[in-house]
């Protein structure tokens, strides 16, 4: 059996956008301590507002991904301020609860402002380039440097800031970091922001990579949560390394198995992941 | 006379919204079970008895599944709910050990598996166009009697309702029901007092998966028609919603729940002639279903009918 390259590389993008926003729900759940299904529609938001602006405002793509990254930013600390910090001593349950009201109200607003159909961002389009016997367009490229970056930032910002520290020890243990004096609340803050950002960016790359639509985050959720749960709730690397694992493995998969079940893949990956290594791939989760 | 049938159809869609609600209230409320898998059973329900009653379809240019078996409407209606049963067997086995956002997860992603085959398995399903001419029960006996055949569905649901209701109040009061609620408050003092916990998550999961079965066998039998679209996850969400709005742990307040969600979606359909926003007013429903079920959690987290004691136990272990 000959592996095809052209499969690796779909995977490869498939894997991009997949960890990029398996790292933002990660991020959220390690200081938070729930499961966001809003997340997706977060996403969806991000694509949107982008969508609004380079398709409709008809400004440069670029401006308009600034625009979904920081507007989707903007958004999570709104929804934080407006719900989620009056659940603050609330249940992980009721969190997750919660969030699921907070996915229907956005989907929903998404589908009343710019209807229930599929739409594409304004892009040139082009013959696909060919290298070594793979297709590659410039929208996929760019999907992968953009998750480069954003990966190699929040590494940066975990590893080498105060802010980042911070947010690492929150994630193991939120009381032990309050009494040693750090301010849990700007965190949280500071977690919608970056998780905010990330979710968008990520629609972004999935809006590019196939279609705008209302459920596209939702419909996404289920590869990312198996990637998170692969690398372990709350573990950004190990997030990540989960993403590009599920990512490249639904894609090679369609050597063996139909297309239509690529899907599958990740769920299977998903539950032999959590019977062999339940604490992640690197054994450092939260819980 | 028009509103009447219209109230109707909707109380025929809260019967079933309810049953489903019941079934979710079994592993929630009784057995604290994230179960995020509900869409799947109505979907197995639903199909299951679809397709048993339906008979093989002629070969044609759209028709693509092969099978159908013409059996009488009640052994499809039993099928589907038994079959449905084994699915949330199955599914518990691979996951009911794990804890709870896992559980959600795994629940999910499953239940979108089965929606997955359902689509693609058109030999069997008809795929992702609609299984049509499903039978309705007794419609030549029901079309001799004086009354719409609305008005008995209604009554054969809501019986049904009834029926689930005393049995799973029943259930939810007895030995059974103790020691799911023992689970629910602490897996290891149920498994100290030397309890299976594992086998008594996996007949929570089963039984609950099963009403949600026979839901989806009364859904396919009143609409004549199923789609997978039908069966996406935000049926299982709307069933969350309605459990938590009513009182998670209060059967009473699943019914309450499931028939407040329904009102709330279908509610302006009441309204005559045309309103503002009409194209939007679906939209604009669900999401106030969103903003409904955030109000409630904020202001009245024990739900409607539900026992504000049991929230407090339920949540101690969740730090």
């Amino acid at each position: 059996m000959v592996l095809d390259p052209q499969f690796v590389w779909n995977g490869i993008v498939v894997g991009s956008i997949i960890s990029v926003s398996a790292l933002g729900l990660t991020l959220i759940f390690g200081i938070l301590n729930f499961i966001n299904i809003a997340y997706g529609d977060y996403m969806a938001t991000g694509a949107y507002l982008a969508f609004a602006v380079n398709a409709q405002m008809g400004l440069p793509l670029a401006v308009a991904i600034a625009a979904g990254v920081v507007g989707m930013a903007a958004g999570a600390v709104l929804i934080d301020k407006l719900v989620f910090e009056h659940f603050r001593t609330s249940s992980p349950v009721t969190l997750l609860i919660v969030s699921i009201g907070i996915a229907f109200f956005i989907r929903n607003l998404i589908r009343a402002i710019w209807g229930p159909s599929g739409n594409f961002y304004d892009v040139p389009i082009e013959a696909n380039p060919n290298l070594f016997g793979v297709r590659y367009s410039v929208e996929q490229l760019s999907i992968i440097v953009a998750s480069l970056l954003l990966l190699t930032a929040v590494y940066v910002l975990l590893r080498r800031t105060r802010i980042g520290i911070a947010m690492r020890a929150a994630s193991d243990d939120r009381t032990l970091t309050r009494i040693r004096g750090v301010d849990t609340e700007r965190l949280v803050l500071y977690v919608w922001i970056a998780g905010g950002a990330i979710a968008g960016l990520g629609g972004i790359m999935l809006g590019l990579d196939a279609q705008i639509r209302p459920n596209m985050g939702f419909t996404a959720l289920i590869p990312i949560f198996a990637a998170t749960i692969l690398g372990g709730i709350g573990d950004p690397k190990g997030a990540v390394a989960g993403g590009f694992a599920i990512g490249i493995l639904q894609e090679v998969s369609v050597v063996v198995v139909p297309s239509e079940y690529k899907f599958a893949v990740a769920l299977a990956a998903l539950i032999v992941g959590l019977l062999l290594r339940p604490d992640g791939l690197f054994g450092e989760a939260t819980r | 006379m028009a509103l009447l049938d219209l109230l109707l159809v909707v109380g025929i869609i809260a019967g079933v919204y309810s049953l489903l609600a019941i079934g979710m209230n079994m592993h929630w409320g009784d057995t604290g079970l994230l179960n995020f898998a509900h869409a799947a059973f109505f979907a197995v329900g639903a199909y299951t008895s679809a397709i048993l009653t339906t008979p093989t379809p002629e070969a044609g240019l759209l028709a693509e599944r092969v099978v159908g078996f013409d059996l009488p409407v009640a052994v499809g209606i039993v099928a589907g709910t038994v079959l449905a049963a084994v699915l949330g067997f199955v599914i518990a086995t691979t996951s009911v050990r794990l804890e709870g956002d896992y559980l959600a997860m795994v629940t999910l992603s499953s239940a979108e598996l089965v929606r997955l085959v359902i689509h693609n398995e058109a030999w069997l399903t008809t795929g992702a166009q609609t299984l049509k001419n499903i039978p309705r029960p007794m419609e030549s006996t029901v079309a001799t009697l004086p009354v719409s055949y609305d008005v008995f569905y209604f009554l054969l649901v809501w019986g049904l309702v009834g029926v689930c209701y005393l049995l799973f109040e029943r259930m939810s009061n007895g030995p059974f029901g103790r020691v799911l609620h023992a689970i629910r408050e602490n897996d290891d003092v149920a498994l100290a007092l030397g309890k299976d916990v594992t086998q008594f998550k996996l007949k929570s999961f089963a039984i609950g998966a099963g009403v949600a079965g026979l839901a989806g066998t009364l859904w396919a039998h009143y609409v004549y028609a199923i789609s997978p679209v039908m069966f996406l996850p935000s049926i299982t969400f709307l069933i969350w919603a309605a459990v938590i709005i009513g009182g998670a742990g209060s059967y009473a307040g699943a019914i309450v729940g499931a028939v407040v969600i329904v009102l709330l979606r279908q509610v302006t359909r009441f309204i005559p002639g045309s309103v503002p926003f009409s194209d939007q007013m679906s939209y604009l429903r669900l999401m106030l279903v969103g903003v409904v079920l955030v109000a409630v959690l904020y202001y009245r987290p024990e739900g409607l009918l539900g026992n504000a004691e049991r929230l407090q136990a339920g949540t101690s272990e969740g730090d």
